[in-house]
């Protein structure tokens, strides 16, 4: 008995361990039932040997998969071992681990076995025998596999406090390629469902800060048929509204209407009260980081997604249509496109800021902040005690927490230089961008090249400092993002040093020099 | 100016506020075994007088905040050998600057207590994450953990809360004290060696499912021992489950 769980426990673990999210955030619950209860910035429990967070049992419900995504341990052509949970084993095992403080709750993603609604009517009792059966309050996280039945979704979203689907590839091209049998329509049409009935419920919170102070739960964000998600899908923002996602008696998704007659009132936090997200995989198909982070950017604001999680991908199976197997795991990569994330989701900035010079890639050697304001040297410096928090958050080396203390403090009294560094600004990165009460401290010159150089040298040297005995290494997350415990890439892995242009003053991308020079003629 | 000398409570340190005010300004503040004569200055006693402490218990909630009240006792909760003279000099400037103080974070007085204050909360925060329960017979979960602050009675509400319906006992062993915990009650009691519940039957077998768990989800390509050690630091695998060596099955 004992020895038959642990091996579907090992199976199943290492066959979801390539699912990044692991995060318990987003849901705050008391304990209204018999065992449990949720932290709204969730809590991590454990780090693996990887340096990844452990907060939530992540396992696959079974790996049998009928499909054959290429980039997948799982896919049916690969000889793998197979299993599969029975429902009272797992919620069994989800209930153990809880007493026992080892986790936050369940994350249950699954293979196809035999077909997405067979796989998910499975899910779904297992999850049903956990809430009801267990009593069990904690965090649920479930995977909604693509082309599953909108009857079901909606019951499991009744007892999940966060769904995704995941999107997997970032472009319409890649995802036909790589996984055939997956249809944009397919992993859309949840997707919209989702945010749909979290409307519904008056419950669409939306990423980061990113709509703070507007209204979501309006007709108006009400999501139409017309496919939106990709990137290279005409841009959903930029043109405003079209007309087919403006909520009308007509465009009423069709899906919908069976629905609500049986659905009671719909109660505040009653499904997935912490939203959905999704994940993408980072490096398995050619798309630069433009076109990535532009595919976030609509989910962002079409489906109000809580977050996008990337994975770098791991080669596990060869393939003609991949990357060669032996290639590096892009995770100096990942990095750089998880901070140019955070500052799409908490600093106010835009995919197109980001790559306002015409390049597609983001710099690999500077935090993209950093790269944003040597581009736009015009913008600066700000004085700290005149500048609003908007302009504050633009400032390498200001986050969230120290952008608000600066703001608290300089109420009673002026906030001096030597103050910066206990408020818990970066001072280092900073000064080159800031005057206090009308001086600038930057020991050199305010100019780009020079700023952009010893911004170099310090992400360099930040960067060889932190180099481990086994050469790999780890850097925090991107700089200023104070977020709660779990909701955060937490573990980005750093650059090995191959994977990285050795330290080099000299610009990547030439034309940024010359943007950068422009702007200092223009400046003087 | 002189040392005082107090029995480490709470109320006891209240006194010796107290004491600097209407005594004599205090050089230093220490319990009994810490103290070190000191040639400069005369030492004394406080006495833990009950009604004292609740003069400037209650000058703390007023003068300043009660928010300001709740740090300086979790700040009095830390083990930093300085934290009383941190503390009172926050207590002091704060009855001059009232309930603005916590946010004056560039003031070397203010910086230091919160300094302490921030080492507290974040050692209550991985209690949440890092206290692991055994199951024992009856069904009662047991956990040791070994705190560097004295943060056990911090963490009530949460697992109060969670595990409302189990009863529970977190045993902090360096402090020869445990929560004692059922049904939302709860409350702190010298505990030994002799008082430690049976293990039940299964709990071995989840201990070895756990470590299974554990030891698959890590993906080897990204191995990063040591951002796991930056957030799991070593002081705290002694009582991890997942970071111990577990006997065989048999
Ligand atoms: S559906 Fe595709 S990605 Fe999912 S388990 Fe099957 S092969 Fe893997």
């Amino acid at each position: 008995m004992e020895e038959q769980i642990m091996q579907k426990l090992k199976i199943l673990a290492e066959s979801a361990k390539y699912d990044v999210s692991c995060s318990s955030s987003g849901a705050s619950r008391h304990n209204n039932g018999r065992m449990g209860n949720a932290h709204a910035a969730g809590i991590c429990h454990s780090w693996g040997a990887d340096g990844r967070c452990i907060s939530l049992l992540k396992v696959l419900f079974t790996n049998k998969c009928e499909y054959d995504c290429e980039y997948c341990v799982n896919r049916r052509s690969n000889d793998f071992p197979r299993a599969a949970f029975e429902p009272d084993e797992l919620a069994r095992l989800t209930i153990e681990f809880y007493r026992r403080n080892y986790i936050e709750g369940l994350f249950l993603s699954s293979a196809v076995e035999i077909s997405p609604d067979h796989t998910a009517e499975k899910i779904l009792e297992c999850l049903e025998l956990l809430r009801y059966k267990y009593g069990f309050v904690g965090y649920i996280h479930a995977k909604i596999i693509p082309g599953v039945s909108p009857e079901i979704l909606h019951k499991i979203g009744l007892v999940a406090d966060r769904l995704s689907v995941n999107i997997e590839l970032p472009s319409s091209k890649s995802l036909s390629q790589l996984a055939p049998q997956k249809k944009p329509k397919q992993i859309f049409a949840p997707m919209r469902q989702i945010t749909n009935t979290l409307i519904e419920h008056n419950s669409l919170v939306g990423p980061g800060t990113m709509f703070k102070g507007q209204k979501l739960n309006t007709s108006e964000h009400y999501l139409g048929k017309r496919p939106v998600g990709f990137g290279e899908d005409a841009s959903w923002f930029d043109k405003g509204q079209s007309e087919s996602t403006r909520f009308s008696g007509s465009s009423l998704p069709e899906m919908w209407a069976p629905e609500e007659e049986y659905l009671p009132a719909p109660k505040r936090g009653a499904f997935a009260a912490a939203g959905q997200t999704t994940q993408m995989i980072i490096g398995a198909g050619g798309e630069s980081d433009k076109s990535i982070l532009t595919t976030s950017e609509n989910l962002y604001h079409a489906f109000k997604m809580k977050r996008v999680y990337y994975s770098a991908y791991i080669p596990t199976v060869a393939s003609p249509k991949l990357p060669d197997i032996h290639t590096p795991v892009p995770l100096a990569r990942e990095h750089r496109i998880y901070q140019a994330d955070w500052l799409l989701r908490f600093y106010g900035f835009t995919v197109s800021e980001l790559f306002q010079d015409g390049s597609t890639d983001l710099d690999p050697d500077l935090d993209p902040k950093v790269t944003w304001a040597i581009r736009n040297l015009d913008y600066f410096p700000v004085e700290i005690n005149k500048a609003s928090y908007e302009q504050l958050m633009r400032v390498p080396g200001i986050g969230d927490r120290s952008a608000k203390r600066i703001i608290r403090q300089r109420r009673y009294s002026a906030v001096r230089f030597d103050d910066l560094k206990k408020i818990g600004v970066v001072v280092k990165r900073a000064k080159y961008f800031i005057l206090c009460c009308g001086r600038y401290y930057g020991d050199r010159k305010f100019e780009p090249e020079l700023i952009r150089h010893s911004m170099l040298q310090m992400e360099n040297g930040l960067q060889m400092s932190m180099f481990g005995a086994d050469g790999s290494l780890q850097l925090g997350t991107a700089e200023g993002s104070s977020a709660t415990l779990t909701d955060r890439p937490a573990t980005r892995a750093l650059p090995k040093k191959t994977e990285k242009s050795t330290t080099t003053t000299q610009p990547k991308h030439p034309k940024k020099s010359t943007t950068a020079a422009h702007r200092k003629e223009a400046a003087v | 100016m002189r040392d005082y000398i107090y029995d480490g409570t709470f109320d006891g340190f209240l006194n010796c506020v107290y004491h600097h005010y209407y005594t004599e300004h205090a050089n230093g503040i220490f319990t009994k075994d810490r103290y070190q004569a000191n040639l400069l200055c005369g030492y004394t006693e406080v006495e833990t007088d009950v009604e004292k402490a609740d003069r400037v218990y209650r000058a703390i909630e007023e003068k300043i905040s009660d928010y300001d009240l709740r740090c300086v006792y979790r700040a009095f909760l830390s083990s930093i050998p300085n934290k009383e003279m941190i503390i009172l000099k926050y207590i002091v400037y704060g009855f001059c600057k009232g309930r603005q103080v916590s946010s004056l974070h560039a003031d070397s007085i203010v910086n230091d207590f919160q300094a302490i204050l921030k080492k507290v909360s974040a050692e209550a925060e991985r209690m949440l994450q890092f206290v692991r329960f055994s199951v024992m017979e009856g069904n009662i979960l047991y956990a040791e953990v070994e705190p560097e602050h004295d943060v056990l009675e911090l963490i009530h509400t949460h697992f109060c809360d969670r595990f409302r319906n189990e009863p529970f006992i977190i045993r902090d062993v360096g402090r020869d004290k445990a929560m004692i915990a059922y049904q939302r009650h709860w409350y702190i009691s010298a505990f030994d060696d002799g008082m430690v519940p049976v293990l039940s039957g299964e709990e071995e077998e989840y201990r070895r499912l756990w470590k299974t768990f554990f030891d698959n989800i890590a993906i080897k390509e990204r191995k990063n021992l040591r951002c796991q050690r930056q957030f799991m630091p070593q002081r705290y695998w002694k009582h991890l489950t997942e970071m111990t060596q577990l006997p065989d099955s048999d």
